[in-house]
């Protein structure tokens, strides 16, 4: 295992050194800032439209036929009342104003109408903004605070609850101990890929019968499956890092709920089998994605295995309500026992608490000794398969060859 | 002289195709060997063998005494007939990896990589990925990683298959200058000339059987023949099977 690290250093540099690799890293944490983008330019949108029509920037008229909108507060924002609905229409088409609202008699019964300007499709929102606006601000004048709260659904409660005499809260507690499925997740969806088809690469670049008389196939392929972990905890810090700084400089402009960390309880054996469940799937499914690499000729061959291992994995979720309602179904028993399925269900039952000690201690040793058995039989595969450039090797040959 | 190699009753099958069958040969240290035979003889199949790709079907493979293994001691270098390396690196970033897996340090592996892309002309191209070179060019890297640690025993499968005149006349060179360290060679080779030239013993091989196993002169004195050409065509006749060759 002398060469391990220059195997992981060389597998590590070379995927960093692909765009691929970045595409797909810096995908998910754009697309995270993106949807956050959207939420905080639309909030910004709704306050700089109120902020315009204080100043004039921003003209508008409404008719109010319901009677809810508060004078006070239109005469506060220098909004006019139009003569009819079809003046102030036609005063929006003409360019006179930017906006003119209708609310109508029954508000329960018909739409507010929103006329206006275009200024872009994410600044015609505020004009939707602006009537809601107006109208909540207009009845909240008229109720106390604390109907107003009530109203706003801004009510706060909290809530304890009991087990064997001491404050237990379920949802808290699965925190934890759930961080390993979004990690198991996470790490299949992104490199299922990689794992699978950087097996076949040696031997599609004919480069293998070179490296295994110079190199152990299983040095090989730990340090493969040690890059490839290595690259998920740099992806991770990709996802994690723009969260958290999201999190801590626009926690309040994004109204982000408050989380405290230290507050949340720390069940040990719940999380150390959960970090059990997760590395021993991780290697089983590692395990049977170098064997199917080194079965097949090509990566492309080998690509049209991930969307069958993707239904083995995570098809259970389809069952997920049936894993927290009726754990002690056939049905979820099976899924959570046999290997290939196994996964999900054990990690969501670990994070809610309900996988009993009987099915944590069987589950854990199947996948244990299945892990091992696939691990073996890859190392083997990778070994003599490899050498088969052109073919694709049986069932038959895998297990019986030598 | 000693053995570095010993190859005892080695047979290897496949399916139900025996590929080779019983065969046994030796090679000494410091000797230069040529392993020959037609395409498909099974000349590829005993080397793979021989260094622990293929698992025997029978019989006793040894390098240095025992079953070849990676850190069994032995400095192996081997140019294997299936040419290839990573296309998407650099000469130099792959030339580097395999010496550092050879056991050289990053800096010695630099240092060995760059004097012999200079040797070989290729230097000016070391930070070029390497599908951005020519067949040949290849070629002569992955002979570069296959010396670039000294080797004690050198495995050549086919190794001038690809060059032209220049380049054969440069890979010559370098395996002479092993020779003369006192490297073993054992070389595949469907070229007679260089064979007669360069090996001292030889095996041919036809259907999996040693055909012919001795010195060039006593092979050639066995069958009564000129040239290696002249025993490789009495072997294989003049038909279909000596134009595979």
């Amino acid at each position: 295992m002398h060469n391990l690290g220059t195997v992981i250093n060389f597998e590590i540099m070379r995927a960093l050194k692909k765009k691929s690799f970045w595409l797909v890293a810096l995908g998910f944490p754009v697309l995270i800032a993106g949807v956050f983008a959207i939420v905080y330019f639309s909030n910004q949108t709704t306050d700089q439209a109120a902020k315009d029509l204080a100043k004039q920037n921003f003209s508008m008229q409404v008719t109010d036929e319901s009677r809810l909108v508060s004078p006070a507060i239109l005469k506060a924002l220098k909004v006019q009342s139009a003569s009819s609905k079809s003046a102030g229409v036609e005063a929006v088409e003409s360019g006179k104003i930017d906006a003119y609202i209708y609310y109508p008699r029954d508000l329960t019964k018909q739409k507010i109408e929103v006329y206006g300007q275009d200024v872009g499709i994410f600044n015609n929102g505020r004009y939707d903004a602006m009537a809601k606006m107006l109208l909540s601000e207009s009845v909240k004048a008229t109720v106390s605070a604390s109907v107003q709260t009530v109203i706003g659904g801004s009510v706060q409660s909290s809530v304890t609850t009991y087990r064997d005499n001491k404050v237990y809260d379920p949802a808290k507690e699965m925190i934890y101990p759930g961080v390993y499925l979004v990690l198991f997740y996470l790490l299949i969806a992104f490199f299922s890929g990689q794992i699978l088809t950087s097996t076949t690469e040696e031997k599609e670049n004919r480069v293998v019968e070179m490296l295994l008389t110079t190199i152990k196939a299983r040095t090989l392929i730990i340090g493969k499956i040690i890059a490839i972990i290595g690259l998920a905890l740099v992806q991770a810090v990709l996802i994690v890092l723009p969260i958290l700084v999201i999190y801590l400089l626009f926690h309040d402009k994004l109204q982000l709920p408050s989380v405290d960390l230290a507050s949340l309880p720390v069940n040990v054996p719940r999380i150390l089998i959960g970090a059990a469940i997760f590395a021993l799937s991780f290697l089983f499914f590692t395990g049977f994605m170098v064997l199917i690499g080194s079965s097949v000729p090509t990566a492309k061959d080998a690509g049209q295995f991930i969307g069958i291992i993707m239904i083995l994995i995570f098809g259970p979720l389809y069952a997920v309500s049936l894993f927290i309602s009726n754990p002690e179904s056939t049905l979820v028993q099976a899924l959570t026992l046999i290997p290939f399925t196994a996964p999900i269900p054990m990690l969501l039952r670990n994070a809610v608490g309900n996988l009993t000690t009987w099915e944590t201690i069987l589950g854990l040793s199947i996948l244990a000794i299945s892990s091992v058995i696939v691990m073996a039989l890859a190392i083997r595969v990778f070994r003599f398969g490899v050498l088969e450039y052109s073919r694709k090797l049986s069932i038959k040959e895998i297990i019986s060859r030598k | 002289m000693t053995n570095i190699l010993e190859v005892k009753n080695f047979s290897m099958t496949f399916g139900s195709t025996k590929v080779i069958n019983n065969l046994s040969f030796e090679v000494k240290k410091g000797e230069t060997f040529g392993f020959l035979g037609s395409n498909g003889s099974g000349k590829t199949t005993t080397i793979r063998a021989l260094l622990g790709l293929y698992e025997p079907t029978g019989g006793e493979l040894l390098i240095g005494g025992k079953p070849y293994s990676v850190d069994g001691g032995v400095r192996l270098g081997y140019l294997p007939e299936e040419r290839g390396l990573y296309k998407k690196e650099s000469v130099l970033d792959t030339m580097v990896y395999f010496g550092q897996l050879k056991g050289l340090s990053r800096q010695d592996a630099q240092q060995v990589s760059m004097d012999y892309l200079k040797r070989v002309e290729l230097d000016g191209k070391a930070h070029l990925k390497l599908d951005k070179l020519s067949g040949g060019q290849q070629q002569k890297v992955q002979l570069g990683i296959t010396i670039m640690d000294d080797p004690e025993l050198l495995i050549l499968d086919e190794p001038t298959k690809g060059f032209d005149p220049v380049n054969r006349r440069l890979l010559m060179d370098i395996i002479e200058e092993h020779q003369a360290k006192g490297a073993t060679v054992i070389m595949v080779s469907h070229q007679m000339d260089e064979v007669e030239r360069l090996c001292d013993r030889i095996i041919l091989l036809k259907n999996g059987k040693s055909a012919a196993y001795g010195t060039v002169a006593e092979v050639k004195k066995k069958y009564h023949m000129k040239s290696l050409d002249d025993v490789f065509l009495h072997v294989y006749g003049s038909g279909e099977e000596a134009q595979n060759a």
